[in-house]
């Protein structure tokens, strides 16, 4: 029994396979092969790394292929470790913890025609909405890859490129291709979704300003903060009987702040229905989300899976 | 008040009777895995589900941390599913509600405390599932509040057995 509830899916690493210059492809899956949860085609998922890092990766395979989570790390030498931990670390049956899928594109049943453009290895969300697109039968796409010189993940790109599905721009050679003459005319029934460093996916931000937002998609490398309430704010938690304090970050929930700090609060619905999760509070100003608590419980009383604080301070009795 | 009622009307639902099948039959062997449909599970009195991830010793579930004794088998009515649908416009299929055994006709929310047939093993409902803020983020579809008050049954498992796809579900007074 573990005592703290489980928030990963546990995944086994089921083969690593060399995809270019410091570039490897990593097979998840169930330690039983059964199906994992489901995902929209360039999705993607955290990994909880053994060194306790966090990080983002995108799904090359297709939703179709559901007992494997694909990704593609390219080694960053001086990145923040998290790609550095997965090359030089991590072996073939190491058990790693990730989170659901999230985001990814929907090929919306109005759209007719997609163009994708990717630097380098952004390729790998579009990798996985091509081969959603091929198996599903929608003929017109093509994916602009731009790249120095190699291309990465090459023996996975090579039967699109050989279909003339991708195309593959190397600037070592050609210069930079102009994105707004690969991207073409405007079409409400065109899809147009860019995937790549900074520079690139800020030029075709500019470039699409004007394009309906629904037929337009960028993806970072750096995951962009989640959305959160706008009104949302930052506060402190004071742990009156410890003296420790917590930062909870604006549309946090103080649950997750506090488990974060390491405290074990019980909880059962995590929706502020049951019960569970009932703290004292002492002082400051706590927005009351519940269902559970009466007006006169609220006085000394919140369910942190749901409450918030309408001041910067607030003091619990923990 | 509720003292003073003749306790006779708590059992009602024995006194009119009824009778309901197994129509659906799921497990998973881990938190966060999509449920597989089977045509049968395995009961084991005491433990729990053959495969599934809170059979006791197994302990691999998002509520494993809490361990439950009565918590080794949990039974979703159909109906819910109907009424999610007619009232909420949610499509939620059998798959999705997470719960192991779907069954039609079984009035689970009376059967707290009691004992009951599940195909040839013999249940004890310990108390009623409550729905869980995670099976959103599961299933991407808003289903906490419609499913409040109506989120199954968890029970004990006192007699062993199979139980299939089709089985009956009976009262044991
Ligand atoms: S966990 Fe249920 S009310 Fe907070």
């Amino acid at each position: 029994m573990s005592a703290r509830p489980i928030t990963t899916i546990k995944t086994v690493v089921a083969g690593i396979e060399a995809a270019g210059t410091g570039i490897k492809v990593f097979t998840l899956a169930d330690p039983d092969r059964w199906d994992l949860p489901p995902f929209k085609p360039g999705a993607h998922i955290d990994l909880h790394l053994p060194n306790g890092l966090v990080r983002t990766y995108s799904l090359c395979n297709e939703p179709a292929d559901n007992t494997r989570y694909v990704i593609a790390v390219k080694r960053e030498a001086d990145g923040r470790g998290g790609s550095r931990a997965l090359h030089d670390e991590v072996g073939i049956g190491d058990v790693i913890g990730v989170s659901l899928p999230r985001g990814g594109l929907e090929p919306g049943a109005d759209i007719a025609r997609h163009v994708f453009v990717a630097g380098g290895i952004g390729v790998t969300p579009f990798l996985s909405m091509a081969r959603h697109l091929l198996r599903i039968g929608n003929a017109d796409f093509v994916l602009h890859l731009i790249v120095r010189e190699e291309v990465p993940l090459a023996a996975h790109l090579a039967p699109l490129i050989e279909a003339g599905r991708v195309v593959v721009h190397r600037t070592s050679r050609a210069g930079r291709p102009d994105l707004a003459s690969l991207v073409g005319e405007v079409g409400v029934q065109t899809m147009v979704a860019c995937c790549g460093p900074e520079g690139m996916t800020d030029e075709f931000e500019g470039m699409t300003a004007a394009w309906p937002a629904a037929n337009v998609h960028i993806e970072r490398f750096v995951a962009p903060p989640p959305m959160i309430d706008p009104d949302a704010k930052p506060f402190v938690l004071s742990l009156a009987r410890t003296g420790t304090e917590i930062q909870v970050r604006a549309g946090q929930t103080m649950l997750a702040a506090l488990h974060e700090g390491g405290i074990d609060i019980p909880t059962s619905c995590c929706g502020g229905i049951c019960g569970a999760c009932k703290v004292g509070w002492i002082e400051g100003k706590p927005v009351h989300r519940d269902r559970v608590l009466s007006p006169y419980e609220r006085e000394r009383f919140l369910m942190v899976c749901v409450a918030g604080s309408n001041a910067d301070r607030l003091v619990l009795d923990l | 008040m509720l003292d003073e009622i003749d306790a006779g009307s708590a059992d009602s639902t024995a006194r009119l009777g009824w009778s309901g099948l197994v129509r659906f039959l799921h497990l998973a062997p881990r938190a966060f895995l999509p449920m597989r449909a089977m045509e049968q599970l395995v009961l084991v009195a005491g433990q729990g589900i053959e495969g599934d991830r809170y059979m006791i010793g197994r302990e691999e579930g998002f509520y494993s941390h809490k361990p439950e004794e009565g918590r080794q088998v949990t039974l979703f009515e159909l109906e819910t599913l109907v009424a999610l649908k007619r009232d909420a416009g949610i499509e939620l299929g059998p798959e999705e509600h997470r719960r192991n055994v779907t069954v039609e006709g079984v009035p689970l929310n009376h059967l707290v405390g009691r004992r009951f047939w599940l195909g040839e093993t013999l249940l004890e409902a310990t108390r009623l599932s409550i729905p869980c803020r995670h099976i959103e983020e599961i299933t991407g579809k808003a289903i906490f509040d419609p499913l409040i008050n109506r989120s199954g049954l968890n029970c004990r498992i006192l007699q062993g057995g199979i139980v299939r796809v089709g089985d009956t579900v009976r009262n044991a007074a």
